[in-house]
């Protein structure tokens, strides 16, 4: 078999599995949510018998998806900041100065990873509970939310930190640049991208977050993993959870999309000059 | 007037002693060159001058006004990075503009400096573009225009040229050379490249392992270096150990050393028996007088031919302009008095 024949097959093979693993889940929680509750969608057919919007109109009417959907666009953008500040100072230690065991120390920050998130889920709540963080919820959310996933912004921010060249700060220095004009200078360019990935990983992990949410939140907070487990669990209505996955999904993938949009026209170039 | 005055300065890292009791005075509008090899402390000098260091001990005055203690931000410096340090996002104007913005200059006064650089160094058709998208050489002069908008008492350059080829070189040195002149200003320049030093500077300080060997002109470096390293550094010598064995005219010094005896003329009586005694390879006379040697290498380079001669095992240099000597050969050289110098014996 020539190379290009070898490029072709790998290709094609490489297309069909995108396919499978994007397009046919999200077609199917198209479709699911789609069904309408006069007819079921039974095995034997390949679409559905009957389609019509009914499942969205009822779940945006009758559930509590409105606040739902409330509780989670505030809570995400607000955990992604708080996040990205609390990880800032570590990050800036980390990446810009030199000491004995930095390189473990950048090892031991990701760790928390490693621990499944509904165990450091359900031991973070009670310590929370425990703090007395219990009177207002939300905030006790949005806390944990910022502190489980410090380890994502933690690391990407150090590499970020560790972009930012010596010489431009001390250009910018040299040349009568207050501790504010230096960091816009020579900092920030540098810091953008790790700024708005950090940014969107934990505005994602935030969102799609459950463990802590349900355990910390219910019953009087929802947000839409929670409504979610609950469409799954107490009766699990299928097309009502098609409706949910698409709401969580949506939204994340126009997100991402503006962000990769924002860090390519932000960022013309890093580099300056050789050495 | 002095424009810099350093005084028994000295920089440890730790244990490390990178710069031992500098003392150097730089005068208005002068350009003075830091040379020496990798790791002399030529930019921890530059550092420490331009306030990125904090110095051990010793002072730094900049215009009479004591600014050892005084931050980078706020000394009348500005500094000309090897790398050039341009700001990637920022256009070549906003660049120049960066630091008079800092400075709070008006818009119109701003503008007026940053034109009159962008025209003495032909930026002008540069001003939009981002340093990416400029030359190596481009880049070099948008960098030496950012220090020279801020009209610095004391503009500083951490081997500039390091980064372009030899041919630009050459260029931006004579340009470096003129725009200093013509601004009137006070300059030091780092480099490890004894020929750039030598064509530029006005005074050459020449380092050695945080320690100055000599503080002089280029010709009085090249032609009457005080060590032996200086002499090694710059330009070519060879150079003998050798034994004062007296006084034998008035200012004419007999010196006996492995190859034979020399006689030297010296205004300054040597302090020991023991010296160093060096010469150039070019001031060596090929003739009939004189100690006789083998040619045991030749190479012709043009306008002068480069030949390795031994005398009594010892091998030395010699280059000549006419010599039709041939490996092999013996010849006959001769120093002349005036031509030979007398190194302080270093350790
Ligand atoms: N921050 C530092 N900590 C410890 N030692 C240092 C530090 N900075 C410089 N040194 C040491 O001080 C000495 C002088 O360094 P410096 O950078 O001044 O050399 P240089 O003359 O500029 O050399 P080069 O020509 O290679 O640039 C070197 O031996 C270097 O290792
Ligand atoms: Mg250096």
């Amino acid at each position: 078999m020539t190379m290009s024949k070898l490029n072709k097959v790998l290709m094609i093979s490489l297309l069909v599995i995108c396919t499978l693993w994007l397009v046919v889940p999200f077609t199917m929680a198209v479709l699911w949510s789609l069904v309408d509750p006069s007819q079921p969608w039974t095995a034997d057919k390949l679409l559905p018998p009957a389609m019509s919007f009914y499942r969205w109109i009822d779940m945006w009417q009758n559930s509590s998806l409105k606040s739902a959907l409330f509780t989670s666009y505030a809570l995400a953008p607000s955990a992604a900041v708080l996040c990205l500040l609390l990880a800032a100072p570590t990050a800036f230690a980390l990446g810009r100065f030199k000491f004995p065991g930095r390189e473990v120390a950048k090892t031991l920050c990701l760790l928390p990873l490693v621990v499944p998130p509904f165990i450091t889920s359900i031991f973070f709540s009670s310590v929370l509970f425990q703090l007395g963080f219990t009177g207002w919820r939300f905030g006790a959310i949005l806390f944990a939310h910022a502190v489980l996933f410090l380890p994502y912004a933690i690391r990407i921010l150090t590499v970020s930190f560790e972009q930012v060249r010596q010489e431009h700060i001390d250009a910018a220095r040299d040349l009568g640049a207050s501790h504010w004009a230096r960091f816009r200078v020579a900092y920030l360019p540098a810091l953008k991208p790790g700024i708005f990935a950090a940014l969107l990983i934990v505005f994602i992990q935030s969102i799609e977050e459950f463990a802590i949410a349900f355990i910390v939140g219910s019953p009087s907070i929802v947000t839409i993993p929670t409504l979610l487990f609950s469409a799954l669990g107490q009766d699990f209505v299928r097309p009502n959870a098609a409706v949910l996955s698409l709401i969580l999904v949506v939204p994340n993938v126009i997100l991402m999309l503006v962000l990769e949009w924002l860090l390519k026209s932000a960022n013309p170039t890093l580099s300056s000059g050789k050495g | 007037m002095v424009a810099i005055r350093i005084d028994e300065l000295t920089k440890q890292f730790e244990a490390f002693t990178a710069l031992a009791k500098l003392s150097l005075e730089v005068e208005q509008e002068e350009f003075v060159t830091l040379l020496g090899p990798s790791g002399c402390g030529k930019t921890t000098l530059l550092k420490l001058i331009s306030g990125f260091l904090d110095p051990t001990e010793g002072t730094i005055h900049i215009n009479g006004k004591d600014v050892t203690r005084t931050p980078p931000e706020a000394r009348d410096t500005a500094l000309c990075f090897q790398s050039y340090a341009l700001f990637p996002h920022l256009t070549v104007r906003e660049n120049l503009e960066f630091g008079p913005r800092q400075k709070r200059i008006s818009a119109h006064d701003r503008k007026a400096r940053v034109d009159d650089v962008a025209e003495k160094l032909s930026l002008h058709a540069q001003m939009d573009k981002l340093p990416n998208q400029l030359s190596g050489g481009q880049q070099q002069r948008v960098s030496l225009g950012r220090a020279l908008v801020m009209r610095p008492s004391v503009i500083l350059f951490d081997e500039p040229l390091s980064n372009l080829d030899a041919k630009l070189r050459d260029q931006v040195r004579i340009e470096i050379r003129r725009i200093q002149k013509e601004y009137g200003l006070t300059a030091i320049y780092v480099t490890h490249d004894q020929n750039e030093a030598l064509a530029m500077s006005d005074r050459v300080v020449v380092l050695n392992g945080g320690r100055v060997e000599q503080i002089d002109t280029p010709e009085a470096l090249y032609h009457a270096p005080k060590t032996r390293f200086v002499a090694d550094f710059i330009g070519d010598a060879n150079v003998f150990s050798g034994t004062v064995q007296g006084e034998v005219q008035p200012g004419l010094w007999r010196v006996e050393t492995a190859m034979g005896t020399y006689d030297v003329a010296t205004s300054t009586p040597p302090k020991e028996k023991d010296v160093d005694l060096c010469w150039r390879p070019e001031s060596a006379v090929l003739g009939d007088a004189g100690h006789t040697g083998k040619v045991i290498n030749r190479a012709f380079q043009g306008h002068f031919t480069d030949l390795m001669i031994e005398t009594k095992g010892v091998s030395y240099r010699v280059q000549s302009r006419a010599t039709s000597a041939q490996e092999g050969d013996t010849v006959n050289i001769s120093i002349p008095p005036e031509q030979l110098i007398l190194l302080e014996r270093t350790a």
